[in-house]
């Protein structure tokens, strides 16, 4: 989710091109049958929670039960979303505007946490601030015996904020960068304090900024499934997962699983809303920079503040797992918690056939949308983005429900764990693929067609050398995020088939921290990677 | 009884702390006494066993041996349900070993997803395991009661001692009683009562005790009060214990880790976790209690069953009568602490054998019926 949202949010800025109003029928079709194909889970859903029955739907929906996990699944995206501007935005804005000393530092500093993943995150700090965790040790001999407990509610928001927040520091920071300084200066010499300016001026011009972030915040804590089932706080994904391997809970996992579609979209349309009202009012047009805010006697303060974030989000859980590290692994724990090389092999197999049949999936539908404007190719390419609104454990569930139902022979095997990584990671190839066939002159296949080249021959001696570097980064992107893919994969992999995700959640379901340092160490490093394709790609200006 | 089991069980809580830790070397280099350096794998009776004081200079199992058994050939998928310690695991690896054309495919998850799972995939037609092995009797039952059980051969069913352990679709292969596990620091064994259906009236209980009523064996034990007590008296027990106050945790490890760390002074959990508690950390301040002739002294079971559409019946079912092995129940009886259900195998040092233990007269497949149990849990507000 994190990187699909950021790429969704990159690819808002992409410019439109030119475009013919024909379609060739076979692209069409191929097209066409990709779009299907993603957004059948939903239907299977549909068809699952169908099964239901209307009078025991409604009892189970109108149940304490299921309003509980409403309010809290709502709840927790309102703390999050509110707590991530909290810290996004005076961060953005002590790194963009003021005389903030080691900005260019703090700057990185303040984006890095989105290389954790949330849930190793949340185990880390389970493993720090639980009952009987390094910080419980460590106040024991001062006669602490007891800390508040870090799960639920308060855990899960915290973990959330700190690895969501960089969403809301980056398109408030662009928004900051963006924005014309000369209209500052113009308040300040018409008798404007310097927070009378901020909130009258500046303000008002990074609002859209601040919404973009806060929504992509939303979303990604919407449909995060680890960082709850590890702070055991009772949201929409977690309680789907749990009801799910409950006895009697599927009917419920697939009225959960509907809601949490419900919940999605509504956010999915607030942002698409204010994406298309506000469109380009965040992208930097080469305003001029503001001045510089002397922080003065606020410089210990502001340092502080920032320093005290990176502590939180990246010095503890980096000192966690390197302390895990050292840990010896209990003999006793048995074979069957072995690390084995071959979970990293796993890894990257699927992820690799996730990473190729996304880019042959998004490059027939990128190309029609690139190239036509025609209401059958919006439904085409808006449907492919389906991904968004069906967070992992929904796409797992229906999966599963699909599977054993109808497709016996996909079902429990890697085909079918693909097939749902590319429902949910397709958008992010289709991202990278359509903004590279925008940049594309069509002048240029004009040219090889006069040539005497067959539309193929053009597209392949033409075209894809053009858009290869953006197709390969798509492909890069997908294969990282699926790498760190936790739910869905939970649930749909082969039987005897681990990964580094189902490792480092099968080591700390019976508590054996240790084993789990060195994979998750790991997994760090590739969302590190993944981040780099981002910022590579959009040249974030991290000045 | 609880005084003298009490005692024996602190006894034994203590010895297994420190003949566990003695036994992590055995343990890691699986198998401890074979050897498969010369092709052939080499085993005996100590390549199952758990070493230390305990286990040292017990006799050697009776019953059924391995080397009696026709060997395991072919490919079998197995269903595990709930052997979260992966202790079940060590197990088949030493099968494995012991048979190098023997390909088990295992697939862990809680037992009730997978009984699930395996009634859907019945009834679609698509069967993948051969075996469900169970750590819950209940879900052994659901699929039995759901019509996807084979019917087990007398050869196998004849070699578990009690009929209390087996019906025609599915045998137990090890048992496991529900505890009161407590904090000794918090506690003394005394302010706990012989009947649990008074806990909630234990002032000296209110607001420090917890449970993990998502978890399987929970709901088991809920179903067996709800069968035994009856539905009105669940309902007010349950209701009791959420106005007394009591924590919730996802599972019954961490219920007794949390008894264990002073966060509540008692619980409700199987009792090997307990043990596993103190496994890990020996110097833990956690005890067991048990209560009598009630829910709170059910015995549980692990147990197997082939599931109908395997493809290769006799397999599975070989397979089953080696869960009974003297070996393997040695193996049960060392290492995960259950109760051997083979008359022939002792359980270990100061357990209480499973007549001393008590339990009620139940059927266990009756804990199949969860769903009222579930109704009644939503009902009351506990789920």
């Amino acid at each position: 989710m994190a990187n699909d949202t950021l790429e969704q949010l990159a690819e808002q800025t992409t410019a439109g091109a030119e475009s013919d109003s024909r379609l060739p029928v076979g692209l069409t079709l191929l097209a066409a049958s990709v779009a299907v194909l993603v957004v059948l889970p939903l239907l299977w859903l549909l068809d699952r929670a169908s099964m239901v029955g209307v009078q025991r739907a409604l009892t189970l929906l109108t149940s304490t039960d299921n309003l509980g996990v409403l309010v809290n699944s709502v709840g927790l995206v309102a703390a999050v979303t509110l707590g991530g501007v909290l810290l996004g935005v005076p961060l953005a804005v002590l790194t963009v505007q003021t005389d903030l000393p080691f900005r260019r530092f703090w700057t990185i500093a303040s984006a890095l946490p989105l290389v954790v993943p949330s849930y190793i995150g949340a185990f880390s700090y389970v493993s720090a601030f639980g009952p009987r965790g390094e910080l419980a040790d460590l106040l024991a001999p001062l006669g602490v015996d007891r800390i508040p407990s870090i799960y639920g509610f308060h855990g899960a928001a915290l973990v959330l904020v700190l690895y969501t927040y960089p969403y809301v520091f980056l398109t408030t920071r662009a928004a900051l960068l963006s924005f014309d300084a000369t209209l500052v200066e113009a308040a300040r010499t018409l008798n404007h304090s310097r927070w009378q300016a901020f909130r009258r001026i500046t303000l008002p011009q990074i609002t859209p900024g601040i919404t973009a972030g806060a929504l992509l915040v939303a979303l990604y804590t919407l449909s995060d499934f680890g960082t709850p089932a590890i702070m055991q706080f009772e949201v929409f994904t977690q309680q789907i997962y749990v009801n799910y391997r409950a006895f009697g809970g599927r009917d419920l996992a697939a009225l959960f699983s509907l809601q949490l579609v419900a919940v999605t979209l509504v956010i999915l349309a607030v942002e698409s809303r204010i994406g298309a009202s506000q469109r380009g009012a965040y992208v930097s047009r080469g305003a001029r920079r503001p001045g510089e805010i002397e922080l003065g006697r606020w410089k210990g303060p502001a340092l502080l503040f920032a320093a005290t974030v990176t502590v939180f989000c990246l010095v503890v859980p980096l000192a966690v797992l390197l302390l895990w590290l050292t840990w010896e692994n209990p003999g006793y724990a048995s074979g069957a918690l072995a690390f084995s090389w071959e979970y990293g092999w796993n890894s990257v197999l699927v992820s690799a056939a996730a990473a190729i049949v996304c880019i042959l999936g998004a490059l027939p539908v990128a190309y029609l949308s690139a190239r036509s404007e025609s209401w059958l190719a919006t439904i085409i390419d808006r449907a492919t983005y389906v991904g968004y609104a069906a967070p992992g454990v929904v796409v797992g569930f229906s999966l599963l429900y699909f599977g054993v139902t109808y497709a016996p022979i996909l079902y429990q095997t890697t085909l079918i764990l693909v097939f749902a990584y590319v429902v949910r990671f397709l958008p992010q190839a289709l991202g990278t693929a359509r903004s590279s066939l925008l940049q594309v002159d069509p002048k240029l296949v004009e040219a090889a067609r006069t040539l005497g080249h067959r539309p193929t021959t053009a597209f392949r001696k033409v075209v894809l050398p053009l858009i290869m570097p953006g197709v390969a980064a798509g492909a890069a992107l997908v294969f990282l995020t699926t790498m760190k893919e936790l739910p869905a994969t939970l649930m749909l992999r082969p039987t005897g088939f681990d990964t580094f995700v189902t490792y480092i959640w099968r080591v700390r379901g019976s508590g054996h921290y240790g084993r789990a340092a060195f994979p998750a160490l790991v997994l760090v490093v590739i969302s590190g990677l993944s981040m780099l394709v981002i910022l590579a790609r959009e040249r974030y200006d991290v000045g | 009884m609880s005084e003298r089991s009490g005692f024996g069980r602190r006894r034994f809580l203590g010895t297994t702390g420190a003949a566990l830790l003695g036994g992590v070397a055995g343990c890691s280099n699986l198998p401890g006494t074979g050897s498969d350096t010369g092709g052939e794998f080499t085993w005996d009776t100590a390549t199952f066993r758990g070493s230390g004081p305990i286990v040292s200079g017990r006799p050697a199992p009776g019953g059924t041996s391995i080397r009696d058994l026709p060997a395991l050939e072919g490919a079998l998928t197995l269903y595990l349900g709930g052997g979260e310690g992966g202790l079940y695991v060590d197990l088949l690896n030493i099968l494995r070993k012991i048979y190098p054309d023997l390909t088990l495919n295992v697939r862990t998850d809680s037992s009730s997803s997978h009984a699930q799972t395996i009634v859907q995939e019945f009834e679609a037609q698509s069967t993948k395991a051969d075996v469900f092995l169970s750590i819950d009797a209940g879900s052994l039952g659901y699929v039995a009661d759901n019509g996807a059980a084979r019917n087990l051969s007398s050869d196998v069913r004849s070699m578990v001692a009690r009929d209390h352990f087996k019906t025609n679709n599915w045998v137990g292969v090890e048992g496991r009683a529900r505890t009161i596990p407590f904090n000794t620091n918090s506690i003394a064994a005394s302010d706990l009562p012989q009947d649990v259906m008074s806990i909630p009236d234990q002032p000296s209980l209110a607001s420090t005790m917890g449970w993990a009523p998502t978890y399987g064996a929970f709901q088991a034990f809920i179903t067996a009060m709800r069968i035994t007590a009856g539905e009105d008296a669940t309902r007010q027990w349950l209701s009791d214990m959420l106005d007394a106050g009591v924590s919730r945790y996802p599972d019954e490890f961490l219920v007794s880790n949390a008894v264990a760390d002073g966060e509540v002074a008692a619980g409700f959990a199987n009792h090997y976790y307990a043990l596993r508690v103190q496994n890990a950390r020996p110097d833990a301040p956690i005890d067991l209690a048990f209560t009598s002739n009630d829910a709170g002294a059910l015995v549980n079971v692990s147990g197997a069953e082939v599931i109908k559409g395997t493809k290769n019946p006799d397999l599975a079912e070989n397979f089953v009568r080696h869960l009974l092995s003297s070996e393997a129940q040695e193996f049960f009886a060392t290492r995960t602490f259950g109760y051997p259900m083979v008359s022939d195998v002792a359980p270990v040092g100061g357990l209480p054998t499973i007549d001393e233990l008590d339990p009620p007269e139940f059927d266990l497949t009756k804990l199949a019926n969860v769903s009222p149990t579930l109704d009644l849990m939503r009902d009351v507000g506990v789920l």
